[in-house]
């Protein structure tokens, strides 16, 4: 072949090469462009995931776009690039990265008087810290002499004590350096029952960690990688998200092991809840956020070492005594954060004049209002159901008033099981 | 037919014997090639990227998924840049086992191995300018091993990073060096190089009463040979190019943060094996330097080749230069392979 038709030949060749490369163009992905009012940052997140429904009606996506709460690198269309700098993986409201993800002054971690200051509440809060369970298991073993709570799953302060019952600070806890082999065999089988552990394997009680864990509703989904279905915060909270963790199974102390139980609870008032404890009916009717209030879930911004110091409400709260009405108040201002939370979950239409009911501690219970009759109606926060229920005054209950716990009234008005 | 401009860069003839590719391995012409598809490449990038630390992994990013043919662009500027190191020190390796650095190209040999040093420090530029956790540790270690070098080291810190630790006073730098001041240099070695190849004799062969081989080809010839050889090699590369992405890793948000991974550049994977055996200064900076001296040393101690000898691969008057070459390049191998195989996941 002569010189002449090796050149013609690679000229064909790069030719070819140029095909290539238009073909290899051709493929990339088709870049879709948002540019989030809050970052003002353009991001291409949506050129692959615009099939993930919007994570909740209070981040709309053309606000908050992707990247402020996940992180990521905005501009890269490749998969593995684009999400090396994601925060908490998949996850960006663990515990560990939450402030970055979550928080901000005008977000999840402003000032208490605003309401603004839920990072700083749920990272302090007993769900988070699992001080009660350390302290517990380390007085039962003979490792301190009270039940003081001196440490939690990671060390954690608290500038501003308000409460008598808690303590500034919690040091990390570490079963390697405690003496006793039933504290060390705690730390090994035992530390997963909090907000920043991850979910034992098998996926029937599976749930998510950090703000997730109770804000994205999990309970029956599958929760395997890449499921859409997830990519979803919540404040009407399903009593399933919190069986994730509260009726998951049982602990075992002379072995100090956890025994996950195995069955799918079907009926909720026999499947589900320990043999021996007594219930009244709301109790496994409502959910479990229609009685306690915010501040029990997720904590006061307070370090406290047991879940008695945190939980106060009781069938009082509601229902009064037969001395005394449920407390209400009546909402003056639209920054009301009874307004916040029903327009955050809106089962219930509330406006500036209305009267709700508020505990003992003042938190409002925004989703329940006396009406003309004597009644109240309570709108379930997950379901939306409407119920109607009386006060104990003028009812008959011979309880005695300075009695009020709610042991005494599961005398009378227990379910029979 | 009338001779082109670019005929006019070539002699009217020249003796066939020089134009051999099993003697030359195209090895200088494939680098000039390569030179020019870098610069090139390396201008079209230019209306992209930005030389801040915020900007600049960013900018990069915008170029690779955003910019049309953008990623093409980048993967021929980053995979002409790697071929020209290898394409050099293969060039390199041939002038020395072929004995050619001998009177009267001694100077020239010196001009290439200063285009050698002056391409290494391209490529670690143009490395630093990609700022992302990919190239960070090398970026710290780099030039921290300046510091290590006795009494010139905090003043040459100074001169290269210009603050504390790498920030965007470096990376200013990097950028002028890159685009400025090295291909100034370059272009300045680069046309002094082929300039003292027509004026040495051409590529090395035996002066005409030692040949036997007195045919002569054109310039026509000569060009077309190097068409065909810019074509094949154009194809390859970019065939390379459209399949080999350049790496790319997220942008650097903190120069001392922990972790990350501690990976010198390929090319000079065989210093930072050194490193782990104790002085920087001596494993960093000296040897590498001695390596450079002996290179340069080589035509002006050592015996040159015998003229008659000249125009074949391993001529017996050089074994010296051959022998040391060897071992030398075997080390560098050896060291990078040690690193490269040893520590990879």
């Amino acid at each position: 072949m002569t010189l002449r038709r090796w050149i013609f030949a690679a000229s064909l060749l790069l030719l070819l090469a140029l095909l290539a490369a238009g073909w290899q163009e051709s493929r990339r992905v088709q870049a879709v462009a948002l540019t989030p009012t809050l970052t003002s940052e353009v991001e291409y997140c949506l050129s692959c995931h615009a099939d993930l429904p919007e994570i909740s009606p209070s981040h709309p996506i053309e606000t908050f776009g992707c990247v402020l709460c996940h992180g990521g690198e905005r501009l890269a269309l490749d998969a593995d690039l684009a999400h090396s700098t994601m925060r908490g993986g998949r996850n960006p409201s663990e515990f560990s990265v939450v402030e970055a993800s979550c928080g901000g002054e005008q977000c999840h971690s402003g000032s208490p008087e605003l309401n603004r200051d839920h990072i700083q509440r749920a990272t302090t809060s007993i769900q988070s810290t699992y001080a009660g369970a350390i302290a517990s298991i380390r007085y039962t073993f003979g490792a301190q002499s009270d039940l003081t709570p001196r440490y939690g799953v990671s060390a954690v302060q608290d500038k501003t004590v308000i409460s008598s019952k808690a303590v500034p600070e919690l040091l990390a806890f570490d079963s390697t350096n405690e003496s006793s082999p039933w504290i060390q065999k705690f730390g090994e089988n035992c530390l997963d029952c909090h907000l920043s552990a991850q979910p034992r394997e098998g996926d029937t009680y599976a749930r998510l960690s950090g703000c997730a864990a109770c804000h994205t509703p999990t309970a029956g989904l599958d929760i395997a990688p890449g499921e859409t279905q997830l990519h979803r915060l919540s404040t009407a909270i399903n009593y399933s998200q919190c069986n994730t963790c509260h009726n998951r199974g049982n602990y075992d102390l002379r072995s100090m092991t956890f025994t996950e139980r195995t069955d799918q609870p079907a009926d909720r008032l026999h499947d589900y809840y320990q043999p021996i404890a007594q219930f009244v009916r709301c109790e496994w009717t409502l959910d479990c956020i229609d009685c306690h209030t915010r501040s029990e879930a997720m904590g006061d911004g307070d370090l406290y070492g047991s879940k008695k110091d945190i939980q106060y409400t009781q069938c009082r709260t509601c229902h009064g005594t037969p001395d005394e009405l449920p407390l209400t108040y009546t909402i003056t201002s639209l920054e009301d954060l009874a307004l916040r939370q029903a327009f955050l979950n809106p089962v219930i239409d509330l406006k500036v004049g209305d009267t709700i009911l508020m505990t003992e501690k003042g938190e409002p219970l925004w989703n329940i209002r006396p009406l003309e009759d004597g009644t109240y109606e309570l709108f379930a926060k997950a379901s939306g159901q409407r119920f109607i229920f009386r006060p104990v005054m003028s009812s008959g209950c011979l309880q005695n008033p300075e009695e009020q716990a709610s042991s005494a009234c599961h005398q009378c008005h227990a379910v029979e099981r | 037919m009338r001779p082109s401009f670019f005929h006019h860069l070539h002699p009217p003839t020249i003796p066939a014997l020089q134009a051999r590719l099993r003697y030359t391995l195209g090895a200088g012409g494939l680098a000039i090639f390569l030179t020019l598809v870098t610069g090139l490449t390396g201008a079209l990038e230019m209306f992209f990227y930005v030389p801040t630390p915020e900007q600049a992994g960013l900018s990069i990013q915008q170029l690779t998924f955003l910019v049309p043919f953008g990623w093409l662009v980048r993967n021929l500027h980053y995979w002409s840049a790697q071929l020209l190191v290898i394409a050099s020190i293969l060039h390199l390796l041939r002038v020395v086992f072929t004995g050619a650095y001998g009177r009267p190209r001694r100077f020239n040999y010196l001009l290439g191995l200063g285009l050698l040093v002056l391409l290494l420090l391209f490529d670690f530029t143009g490395y630093g300018l990609r700022w992302d956790e990919g190239v960070r540790w090398a970026l710290v270690t780099g030039t921290n091993l300046v510091r290590s070098v006795p009494l010139l080291g905090e003043p040459l810190y100074a001169l290269i990073v210009g603050g504390e630790q790498p920030g965007a006073a470096m990376l200013t730098r990097f950028y002028a060096w890159h685009i400025f001041g090295l291909t100034l240099l370059v272009l300045i070695l680069g046309i002094w190089h082929l300039f003292r190849i027509r004026r040495d004799g051409g590529i090395a062969v035996p002066p005409p009463e030692l040949r036997n081989n007195h045919e002569r080809i054109t310039r026509f010839e000569l060009v077309r040979r190097e068409v065909l050889a810019m074509l094949i090699g154009g194809a390859a590369l970019l065939l390379f190019a459209i399949f080999v992405p350049a790496p790319l890793a997220a942008p650097i948000t903190e120069m001392n943060a922990a972790g990350g991974e501690p990976r010198a550049p390929w090319f000079f994977l065989w210093v930072q094996q050194m490193l782990a055996w104790g002085s920087p200064f001596f494993f960093g900076v000296a040897i590498p330097l001695g390596i450079l001296l002996i290179l340069v040393l080589i035509p002006y101690i050592l015996p040159n080749p015998k003229r008659a000898e000249l125009g074949r691969w391993f001529p017996p008057s050089g074994r010296a230069a051959q022998i040391i070459t060897v071992a030398l390049t075997l080390l560098i191998i050896g060291l990078t392979l040690a690193k490269a195989l040893v520590e990879s996941p």
